[in-house]
């Protein structure tokens, strides 16, 4: 895939968790570091993401320990945490492979607190998986 | 003819090999040396992963640490003295032992032991971090990986064998009194004088700069050893054998460095 422009959360196979620290840890990297908020306050917004997308009780998994939904769900609470103009999800079915995934992230972007717009980018032969 | 060519080849990118890991070593230093010396590094997140480190690599190990430590000193000095009793000079047994275990063992079996257990893991962990794009990920969240990652491990590698190999040199003070002297305060006095006697200040320094340089070879050469590993999996271990053999001359290097410089 071509490099995509600074303002795009990606969420995308070749983009991992950190495999040492927990789903929320992973989250909450992002407050820490690029908002300078102290850990409780960094732990709390993360939290808060994951719980909107309904997947709150993953918070204490590792990378190794999750399900590759659970673990989809944490690359896109990673890429909505980081609040960018643009959030596209990068070929799911890499990622999405033990659920039926167009209903999966529909049912993730249905959640009331979400906001934007997603933009999916799949291979073309999986077009039949997204009726217009 | 052709094969004086080809060796000349191959020695020739052995060298210029060396010089790459070398100068790449240098330049990753001098960038963790800027970024600790630019007050924005020091957040709360930093010092937090700082803290995390210091305690895995010096906290976490201390009692079995410790207890190595007292085996190998109980017998460092019990030799020492039943070898200066056999040729009658006891009175250099002290200093003898305070020299040896202190200013030399002991350092350098520390920074073997943290190089052991905690620079091969760090070897590892940022070799498979590279293979699996974990630091592009932190690149695309724009979490610096070298605040986050390689920062508090460089500090915590120093700050751990300065510590580790302090309090196995004071365990070591404490073996050599109690086995010279026994629990009497009788030889307190001659004692503290040998100590004070060794420990100058440039003896002192020349200990803390050395301790500290083994502290920066156990931890920035595995991480340098790490980020150099192509990106396959299989590369992993060769990427390991590599950095620890690199810790390993690098440590006799600066223990031999430091002999030289003490006593020729």
């Amino acid at each position: 895939m071509a490099a995509l422009p600074d303002d795009v959360a990606r969420v995308a196979l070749d983009l991992p968790l950190r495999a040492n620290l927990s789903a929320l840890d992973n989250v909450a990297l992002i407050p820490l570091y690029q908002r300078h908020l102290d850990a409780a306050e960094a732990v709390r917004q993360a939290l808060a993401v994951l719980d909107a997308l309904g997947h709150a009780d993953i918070a204490p998994l590792r990378d190794p320990d999750m399900t590759p939904a659970q673990r989809f769900v944490t690359q896109l609470a990673r890429a909505l945490m980081l609040k960018r103009p643009r959030l596209v999800i990068d070929r799911p079915g890499a990622m999405l492979y033990d659920v039926p995934y167009p209903e999966f992230i529909k049912r993730l972007a249905a959640q009331p607190a979400m906001t934007g717009t997603w933009e999916i980018f799949d291979f073309g032969w999986n077009q039949a998986l997204y009726p217009q | 003819m052709n094969f004086f060519a080809a060796t000349l080849e191959s020695l020739g990118a052995k060298l210029v090999g060396w010089f790459d890991v070398g100068y790449g070593m240098f330049a990753f230093l001098a960038r963790a040396l800027m970024l600790l010396l630019d007050p924005a590094t020091w957040n709360r997140a930093t010092f937090d992963v700082v803290i995390k480190q210091v305690y895995f690599t010096a906290v976490q190990i201390l009692h079995v640490f410790l207890g190595y430590a007292l085996v190998i000193s109980w017998l460092i000095i019990t030799i020492i003295l039943s070898t200066a009793r056999e040729f009658g000079l006891t009175e250099f047994a002290t200093e003898m032992a305070i020299r040896v275990l202190v200013l030399e063992l002991l350092p350098f079996l520390t920074a073997l032991f943290i190089a052991l257990r905690s620079g091969s893991a760090i070897n590892t962990e940022v070799a498979l971090m590279r293979v699996n794009n974990e630091l592009d990920a932190l690149d695309h969240c724009k979490v610096p990986p070298m605040q986050f990652e390689f920062l508090p491990r460089l500090i915590g590698g120093v700050v751990s064998v300065v510590t580790l190999a302090t309090l196995a040199g004071l365990v070591a003070l404490l073996l050599a009194y109690l086995s010279i002297y026994g629990m009497s305060m009788a030889g307190f006095e001659a004692f503290t004088r040998t100590v004070a006697k060794i420990f100058d200040f440039r003896i002192v320094a020349g200990l803390a700069m050395k301790c500290a340089l083994f502290g920066l070879a156990v931890t920035l050469i595995p991480v340098t050893a790490g980020l150099e590993t192509p990106k396959k999996l299989f590369m992993v271990p060769v990427s390991v054998l590599r950095g620890m053999m690199r810790v390993f001359f690098a440590i006799v290097a600066i223990e031999v460095m430091s002999l030289a410089l003490k006593y020729i």
